[in-house]
C-alpha cells in the first residue's frame, strides 16, 4: 500500500539492477557476492524461482536495489519461472524496472550465454555482462579473451567470481559508469532475433574477434565431470550409486538427527515445567506453557531434521549431482506423468511435506508439479513416525523387528501408493498425452564450497519457520483452547476433565463416524488433534486416556498399558483390538492430517480449491479405507 | 514418431535419427520434428540445423540421453531425441 508511495518520495531515486542470466550461471553465487546477504545458491538448474531482492554493500560506492531474476534457459514456450523473467527483462513488469542488467555469462558456454545476452541488450536497457566460471576454462580446454570480447559485444565485460568475491568490486564500479552513460547500442544488441542466425552471428562474432579459443574438440565438455558421469550414470553402477546417496541421506535425517530432536524436546518440557513452577497456577500459565510452549515445541521438534535435510539437498544441488539423480530416475517417473526432478521433492516428503511442497518449485512444467504436489502428502513423513512406532507395538507387541519389518512396508508403500495415485490421476485427470520437454542441463561437477552452503542452509530453514512454523503454532494454540474450554457448567477445565471439554464434545458428536472404524470419541479427539501436526496424537491419547509423566516412554509405556485394557464405555469390548489397530494405521496412512501442508500447499499452488480437494480427497480416503480395512478384518474374523 | 519414420525410408542411410545414434559419434544436426513448441525451444536451446552434436552418455535404463550440444550438456529423453535428424560425416 504505501510502497509505491514512499518510491514517489525518494528525491535521490535508488537505482535497480536485476541479475539475469541462464540457469547454473552463478547468478545467485554473485547476488551473494554484491550483497553480502544470505540468498540461496545452488548448482542445479531453476534454482532461483522467485525473485531475490537485496542491496549492494557500502563497499561498492552508492547502493543498488538488486534483484535476482530466475534462469531463463529460452524465452520460447518459457516456464512459469522464465515467463517472470522474461516480463521483467522485456519490461513489461509493473513492480520491478531495472535502470541496468547485470548479465551473468558462464565463460565455458559463451555462444549460449551470448545468444541469451543478446536478447536481453535488445531490449534497449544497458547492461554489464560479468563473465563466471572463468576459472572452469582450463578444464575445458577453451580460452577467452576478455578485452577482444567487450571490444567485439560493444558492451563492458568483467570476469567475476562470486565464490571469492573477485571482481565484483570492478563490477560494481563499472555498472555505475554504465548507469551515468548508458549505450543502448551496441553489436551485441544487434544480433539478430532469429535463434538460428543468431547463434551464427555470434559464433562469427566468437570467431572474427579471436575472443573465443578452442584448443581441441573432445566430445566431453571437461575431463572431469566427463570421469565422475561415466561413474554416476553408468549402466551398473549409476543406481547402487543414487540409492547410498538416498540411504545415507534417509540414515542422517532419522538417525543422526535423534539426539538433536530428544534435546529439542527436552527442552521444550523442561520450559514448560518451569512456567508451571515459577507462574502461579492460573489459565495464563497454563495457556503458555500448554498451548504456546508445546505450539512452538510441536514446530522445534522438527527444526533438526530439516536442517539436515536442506544442508544435504544443498550440498548435492551445489556439487551437481542432483540433475544426474533427476535424470537416472526421469524414465520410471516421466512413465507416472511426473518429472525427473520431482524426485527432490518426494525425497524431502519422507521428512515433512512442507519443504517437499517448497521443493516442487525446480519443477518446470506446472502440470508436473502440480502433480508433485498432489501425491506429495503420500510420503510417510517423519511425523507419521511417533503414531506408527504406538500402534505398531500395540499391534505387534512381540518382536522389535517385525515391527520394523512392518515400518520398512509402510514406507515402501508409501511411494508405491503415491506412484500408483500419480500414474492415474495423469492418465484419467490430466491425460497422459503432451508430456513437457526435458532438455535439462547438467552441470559441471565443482567442490562444494562450505560458507555458502551453509548460509543458505539457514537461509531454506528459517525460511521453513516462518511459512510453516506460523500455521503449526495457530493450530496447536486452537487445539489448546479447544480442549481446555467447555460450555457450561464449567468453562474452563484441567486437563483431567478433558471429557468434558470442546475437543471431547466434537469427538463425541463425531462417535458415529467413528463407530465404523471400531473406536470411540477418546481416539476422535487424538485424531482431529493429530490435524495440528501427526505426532500430536500420542499426547493428546496420552491426555484423554489420563496418562501421567512428562517424558515421552514412561508416556508411551503407560498409554499402551491403558490402551491394553481400554473398553467402550458401559461396555466389556476393548477398544484396541489388532483390526481397529489396523485401520487407525490405514487412517494415518493416506489421509492429510496437517492443516499446515495444507496452508502451504494453498500459497504455492496460489488455489484454496486444490488445496482443500486434496484435504477432502485424502482424508476421506483414508477414512473410507479405514472403515474398510476393519470391517473386512472384522468379517474374516480377526476382532 | 509414424511420420519420421515414412521420410527416414526415403532418406539415404547417411541420416539417422539422434536417439538411434552411438555414443561419442559427432553428427550434424540436419533437421528438426516434433510437436511445434517444443521444437522452437530445442532450437533456441542450441539444436539449430548445421550444428554438430555428440550423445555422450545414456542414463543406465537407456533414457534419457546425454548430449553435448554448443558446450553444454543437456539430458534429452529419447523421444526428444527421436526428433532430430541428424547426418554423419
Amino acid at each position: 500500500m504505501s510502497a509505491p508511495a514512499q518510491e514517489l518520495d525518494t528525491n535521490v531515486r535508488e537505482l535497480t539492477t536485476c541479475l539475469v542470466g541462464m540457469p547454473n550461471s552463478g547468478k545467485t553465487t554473485l547476488m551473494n557476492a554484491i550483497t553480502g546477504g544470505n540468498f540461496r545458491t545452488a548448482n542445479y538448474a531453476g534454482v532461483t524461482v522467485s525473485l531475490l531482492r537485496g542491496r549492494s554493500k557500502s563497499e561498492f560506492g552508492s547502493a543498488f536495489n538488486v534483484v535476482d531474476l530466475p534462469g531463463v534457459h529460452s524465452s520460447v514456450s518459457p516456464s512459469p519461472e522464465e515467463e517472470l523473467a522474461c516480463t521483467v527483462i522485456e519490461g513489461r513488469h509493473s513492480r520491478v524496472q531495472p535502470d541496468a542488467f547485470i548479465l551473468v555469462a558462464d565463460a565455458t558456454q559463451l555462444e549460449r550465454h551470448l545468444k541469451f545476452a543478446g536478447y536481453v541488450a535488445r531490449q534497449g536497457r544497458p547492461l554489464v555482462v560479468a563473465l563466471t566460471m572463468v576459472d572452469l576454462l582450463g578444464r575445458t580446454r577453451l580460452s577467452v579473451d576478455v578485452q577482444k570480447l567487450a571490444a567485439g559485444l560493444g558492451v563492458p565485460v568483467v570476469p567475476v567470481d562470486g565464490r571469492t568475491g573477485k571482481g565484483v568490486q570492478e563490477l560494481m564500479a563499472v555498472l555505475h559508469r554504465t548507469c551515468e552513460h548508458p549505450i543502448s547500442d551496441s553489436a551485441l544488441s544487434r544480433l539478430p532475433d532469429e535463434p538460428v542466425s543468431s547463434f551464427k552471428a555470434v559464433r562469427e562474432l566468437l570467431d572474427r574477434t579471436g575472443a573465443m579459443r578452442r584448443e581441441a574438440r573432445t566430445s566431453h565438455t571437461d575431463a572431469v565431470t566427463a570421469k565422475i558421469d561415466s561413474v554416476v550414470l553408468h549402466r551398473f553402477t549409476g543406481f547402487p550409486i543414487f540409492l547410498l546417496v538416498l540411504v545415507s541421506l534417509f540414515a542422517a535425517i532419522f538417525w543422526a538427527a535423534t539426539p538433536f530432536v530428544d534435546a529439542v524436546d527436552a527442552g521444550f518440557s523442561m520450559a514448560a515445567d518451569l512456567v508451571q513452577q515459577v507462574l502461579p497456577e492460573s489459565l495464563i500459565s497454563r495457556f503458555i506453557a500448554e498451548g504456546l510452549i508445546a505450539g512452538v515445541g510441536s514446530v522445534a521438534v522438527f527444526f533438526p531434521q530439516i536442517m539436515i535435510l536442506f544442508f544435504l539437498m544443498t550440498l548435492l544441488e551445489d556439487s551437481g549431482y542432483l540433475a544426474r539423480g533427476a535424470a537416472l530416475v526421469d524414465r520410471p517417473l516421466s512413465f507416472l506423468g511426473l518429472h525427473g526432478r520431482s524426485f527432490v521433492p518426494m525425497l524431502s516428503g519422507f521428512a515433512c511435506a512442507i519443504p517437499a511442497v517448497f521443493a516442487a518449485r525446480a519443477i518446470p512444467a506446472r502440470r508436473e508439479r502440480l502433480l508433485t504436489i498432489w501425491i506429495l502428502p503420500l510420503m510417510s513423513c517423519s511425523a507419521r513416525l511417533p503414531v506408527y512406532a504406538l500402534l505398531l507395538t500395540a499391534l505387534l507387541p512381540a518382536a522389535a523387528w517385525t515391527q520394523g519389518l512392518a515400518l520398512a512396508a509402510i514406507y515402501i508403500s508409501s511411494l508405491l501408493v503415491g506412484s500408483i495415485v500419480a500414474g492415474l490421476a495423469s492418465r484419467i485427470i490430466l491425460r497422459h498425452r503432451n508430456p513437457s520437454l526435458l532438455a535439462m542441463e547438467l552441470p559441471v561437477y565443482r567442490a562444494p564450497r562450505w560458507v555458502p552452503i551453509l548460509r543458505m542452509t539457514w537461509a531454506r530453514g528459517s525460511a521453513y519457520l516462518r511459512r510453516a512454523g506460523v500455521p503449526i503454532v495457530v493450530v496447536s494454540i486452537v487445539l489448546w483452547l479447544l480442549s481446555s474450554f467447555a460450555f457450561s457448567p464449567q468453562t474452563i477445565i484441567t486437563p483431567a476433565e478433558m471429557e468434558n471439554s470442546l475437543a471431547a464434545q466434537l469427538g463425541q458428536a463425531m462417535a458415529p463416524l467413528l463407530q465404523p472404524m471400531g473406536v470411540d470419541w477418546r481416539v476422535g479427539v487424538g485424531l482431529i488433534s493429530a490435524f495440528a501436526a501427526r505426532e500430536v496424537f500420542v499426547s493428546s491419547m496420552a491426555i484423554v486416556f489420563h496418562i501421567e509423566g512428562d517424558d515421552e516412554e514412561t508416556q508411551q509405556a503407560g498409554l499402551l498399558e491403558q490402551m491394553r485394557t481400554a473398553t467402550f464405555p458401559g461396555s466389556a469390548q476393548l477398544i484396541f483390538t489388532p483390526s481397529s489397530i489396523f485401520g487407525l494405521i490405514v487412517f494415518f496412512f493416506f489421509s492429510l492430517q496437517c492443516f499446515s501442508t495444507v496452508a502451504v500447499i494453498r500459497r504455492e499452488t496460489n488455489s484454496w480449491r486444490l488445496a482443500l480437494t486434496q484435504l477432502l480427497f485424502y482424508t476421506g480416503l483414508g477414512y473410507t479405507l479405514a472403515v474398510i480395512s476393519v470391517q473386512a478384518l472384522r468379517a474374516l474374523g480377526i476382532a | 514418431m509414424r511420420h519420421s519414420t515414412l521420410v527416414k525410408s526415403e532418406n539415404d542411410n547417411r541420416f539417422h535419427l539422434l536417439s538411434e545414434m552411438p555414443l561419442n559419434c559427432w553428427c550434424r544436426i540436419q533437421r528438426l520434428e516434433g510437436p511445434e513448441a517444443d521444437r522452437e525451444r530445442l532450437i533456441d536451446l542450441g539444436f539449430t540445423p548445421g550444428e554438430e552434436i555428440v550423445v555422450t552418455q545414456s542414463s543406465p535404463l537407456g533414457d534419457p540421453l546425454v548430449v553435448r550440444v554448443r558446450d553444454a550438456l543437456l539430458a534429452l529423453r529419447k523421444r526428444e531425441a527421436s526428433w532430430i535428424w541428424v547426418e554423419t560425416a
